[in-house]
């Protein structure tokens, strides 16, 4: 379980980020947080995983205090957590094995992964982790080769391996075309649901929110604004969260795809 | 064959595809190996070559440490006595003359060398003119021209003057050839000759670059004309070598800890000037420069 | 004839930026110590006249090819030079690898390490080349030997500084992937940092080698072994015939190095 008990972030240089965040999640929930940018989510979940420090307030994740953890223990609860992120955070230059073995760097020690020696099982695991994604295939390609749809699922695939608790994703689909977002944000609701790990989704586009959420979390200027279920979310209440009217930028693209983007997602499809 | 890997996954149970797993590529593992290899021969047999025994290996270390703690306490009264600091300053006069010359050269014989302002067969022998006087270095120019002048600082400023024209002259080249067209073609437009377009196309671009490789070819030739002075080319090197004779050691770490300062100090106040000149003279004095001087050098940032 | 004048014309027209007093004192400054440099360097137009005309530029040709191209002259010398370059390389490569990550900003472990690595490099980095390489023959006796130890100081100190940069300037996000899956920081720069920066460093590498078989050539004349040695010794016999038939069979290496390494290093990126 995680609850956030009046967390403050300012950055240095005075920018508040978070303010007098009171927030609990239970296991196994699929959270959606939406807000302007600037509002506050992203710093939401780097807080949580110790990547901002908190500046006041404290974090508890599954009985340990993450704000002012020691470097020991802030590894332990980021191996607990997985995260994936708007712009992938791929190795580019090495294979796409090299980089979901990242996800396993806190299993093994430091010398092997530091000289490559990862033992058969850790690979093992790596793989298994890009099965689940639909890309074990790939494994041996370079990462740069891959679409971005794909190398989000890369990512994925790394906070997998991590056999982590709690999920984050922080704008996952912010770079993708409308098709490869839902590919993506369908895996995350199937991990969620097949594996009962709690997911923490940052979304950009509120139909997406819309479509995929189940409870939802507002972000204003810092500030908690709505917390509560997906289905007593309408038009009306996002505009209460950002302040302002919604307008076209806060919508993905439709459904209705031109004819070229149309048989380019159809052959992304087949290349699975 | 079977894929280990596939086994493995068969033991663990949880498959959600039929499908084998694919296998690292096998080619990419040969060439890697074989490249370690070659370089694995390679060292072993220079390490033989050179005559190395194994108690000499183990010694040298020692020998050098040795060496070392008998610089301690450097004779910098002594030293100072003899004139290094004249000395030193000498090197320094020596770089700053020859990297001028070298500037003064290059920097029209660059143009000559550009794909964008000459044609090849004025620029491919330019381009290979610069590689020859860069592959000799100054050391040798210096030995060949003490033999003609005598020993002297004059010597060594021309043996650096024209060893750098050859690494100026080619980074010159390439910092004209990257230059943007724009400019250039909007004074052809306007009918302007071609040398107008030289002139005000091409050389505010590339100016800021090409002076700040001066400073820092001007860097290296300080270090250059200490060197130069160990074969009697004017400078601190004389100083050293003749200490070191002498095995005067507490000389020979004073002389080394005024060179190094010095050094030092040029590099940095050198590399704050190019970056003023690249960053295009942003007026910032409020003592930040001296600041992001002080961060190169030694890492540690305030503020 | 256009009228030039807008029809705003009469408002203040903004007053040309005078060029600064700084400027100017500073490239006068410029100038006066460059005079006082020249006079004290002893440049006079008369040595430059006297160097260009006097006879001893005869001695230089012609070369005699068959005292060059023999195996104990030259190409035995050669192939230490090599040997030295291939052991410098190494080893002053090797060590650089682990200096350059504690001295970058974005992979140093701690504070102190970064500060520590970056003085200690910058004062290794401020001894000319050829005081190590003198002052090690000093210490552990004439020869290859020395030579080598005193190219892999070079090599470091050049692998050093190029390597950081590089290191500075790479994509950070990986390692912030790598941090954030709970990796300790050495494996976390290993996994994250380096497939970025590694074509950069074998490209310097071998950038480095070349650099070691021309710096080979002046070792000798400190007595640390390669060509040089050679070249020191037909020095002072004044057979500036000899050296220059030496000089060009090292340029035709050295040149053939580059072009290899050239196209390796193409390859890499």
């Amino acid at each position: 379980m995680i609850r956030f008990d009046n967390v403050s972030v300012t950055y240095r240089g005075g920018v508040k980020a978070l303010r007098n965040i009171d927030l609990t999640i239970e296991d196994g929930e699929f959270v959606v947080i939406v807000g302007l940018s600037g509002a506050g989510k992203s710093t939401l979940l780097r807080a949580l995983n110790g990547l901002v420090p908190a500046t006041g307030g404290s974090i508890d994740f599954n009985g340990t205090e993450v704000v002012g953890a020691s470097a020991a223990e802030m590894r332990e609860i980021r191996s607990d957590m997985g995260m994936i992120f708007q712009t992938f955070n791929l190795a580019l230059r090495t294979t796409v094995i090299n980089n979901v073995l990242m996800g396993r760097l806190s299993y093994v020690p430091a010398w092997r992964s530091t000289f490559g020696l990862w033992p058969a099982e850790e690979r093992v695991k790596a793989m298994q982790a890009l099965e689940r994604v639909g890309i074990v295939d790939k494994a041996y390609v370079r990462a740069s080769d891959l679409s971005g749809g794909q190398q989000q699922r890369v990512g994925i695939a790394r906070a997998l391996a991590q056999e982590p608790k709690v999920m984050l994703a922080d704008e996952p689909v912010a770079a993708l075309d409308p098709v490869t977002s839902r590919h993506v944000m369908g895996d995350l609701q199937r991990i969620n649901q097949d594996l009962g790990i709690t997911t923490l989704v940052n979304l950009h586009f509120l139909d997406l929110a819309r479509e995929y959420g189940r409870r939802l979390i507002g972000l204003r200027d810092g500030y908690l604004v709505y917390d509560g279920d997906i289905d007593d979310v309408d038009d009306q209440t996002f505009m209460e969260i950002y302040g302002r009217a919604i307008t076209e930028e806060d919508l993905m693209a439709g459904v209705e795809l031109a004819d070229h983007e149309a048989d380019e997602a159809a052959a992304e499809v087949a290349d699975e | 064959m079977a894929n280990p890997l596939n086994e493995a996954r068969i033991a663990a149970g949880t498959t959600l595809e039929s499908a084998e797993w694919p296998e690292p590529p096998v080619g990419q593992r040969r060439r890697r190996i074989a490249l370690a290899t070659i370089v694995l021969i390679a060292v072993v047999w220079s390490v033989t070559g050179l005559d190395v025994s194994f108690d000499r290996l183990l010694s040298a270390p020692g020998d050098a440490w040795d060496i070392f703690k008998r610089m301690f306490p450097p004779d910098f009264e002594g030293e100072i006595d003899r004139g290094v600091l004249g000395k030193v300053l000498e090197s320094v006069y020596i770089a700053w003359i020859g990297t001028l010359i070298a500037a003064t050269i290059s920097f029209p014989l660059a143009f000559l060398a550009a794909n964008n302002v000459a044609p090849v067969w004025i620029r491919l022998p330019m381009r290979q003119l610069f590689n020859a006087i860069r592959a000799v270095p100054e050391l040798i120019v210096a030995v060949i021209l003490l033999g003609v002048t005598g020993l002297g600082p004059w010597a060594g400023a021309l043996a650096i003057g024209l060893h750098s024209v050859g690494t100026l002259g080619k980074l010159a080249t390439e910092a004209i050839e990257s230059v943007d067209e724009g400019p250039t073609e909007a004074v052809q437009a306007c009918g302007g000759r071609w040398i107008s377009g030289m002139r005000w196309g091409v050389l505010p671009e590339v100016l800021p670059i090409v002076i700040s490789y001066w400073l820092f070819r001007f860097e290296i030739n300080v270090r250059v004309s200490a060197v130069l002075g160990m074969i009697g080319a004017g400078g601190v090197g004389s100083e050293l070598v003749q200490q070191l004779n002498f095995r005067n050691f507490e000389a020979v770490g004073a002389v080394l800890i005024i060179t190094v300062v010095v050094v030092i100090v040029i590099d940095t106040i050198s590399a704050s000037v190019r970056r003023r000149i690249i960053q295009g003279g942003t007026a910032r004095d409020d003592g930040s420069r001296e600041a992001e001087a002080l961060a190169d050098l030694t890492g540690i940032r305030t503020g | 004839m256009t009228d030039l004048a807008a029809p705003t014309a009469g408002a203040e027209w903004p007053t040309r930026p005078r060029p600064r007093i700084r400027s100017f004192v500073i490239f006068a400054a410029l100038v006066v110590f460059t005079i006082y440099a020249g006079r004290e360097v002893g440049f006079t137009l008369s040595t430059s006249w006297e160097i260009w005309t006097n006879p001893l530029w005869e001695k230089f040709w012609p070369v005699p090819w068959d005292w060059v191209l023999t195996r104990e002259n030259v190409f035995d010398p050669l192939i230490e030079t090599f040997q030295i370059a291939i052991v410098s390389t190494i080893i002053g490569c090797s060590l650089a690898m682990p200096i350059s990550f504690a001295m970058s900003r974005l992979t140093a472990p701690n504070r102190p390490t970064y500060y520590v690595s970056k003085s200690v490099m910058n004062v290794v980095r401020a001894v000319p080349d050829l005081f190590w390489a003198k002052l090690l023959v000093t210490a552990i006796g004439i020869g290859a030997f020395a030579g080598a130890w005193a190219l892999s100081i070079f090599s470091l100190a050049v692998m050093v500084k190029l390597f950081s940069e590089t290191i500075d300037g790479a994509d950070p996000r990986p390692l912030e992937a790598a941090q954030a899956a709970g990796g300790r920081h050495t494996p976390s720069v290993r996994m994250g940092v380096l497939p970025t920066v590694f074509p950069a460093y074998v490209a310097y590498a071998l950038y480095v080698f070349e650099l070691n078989i021309r710096a080979s050539i002046v070792l000798g004349l400190v007595g640390a072994g390669g060509v040089g040695r050679v070249v020191e010794a037909q020095r002072q016999f004044f057979r500036f015939d000899r050296i220059l038939g030496i000089l060009i069979i090292i340029f035709c290496v050295v040149f053939v190095i580059e072009q290899i390494s050239v196209a390796l290093r193409r390859r890499l990126v």
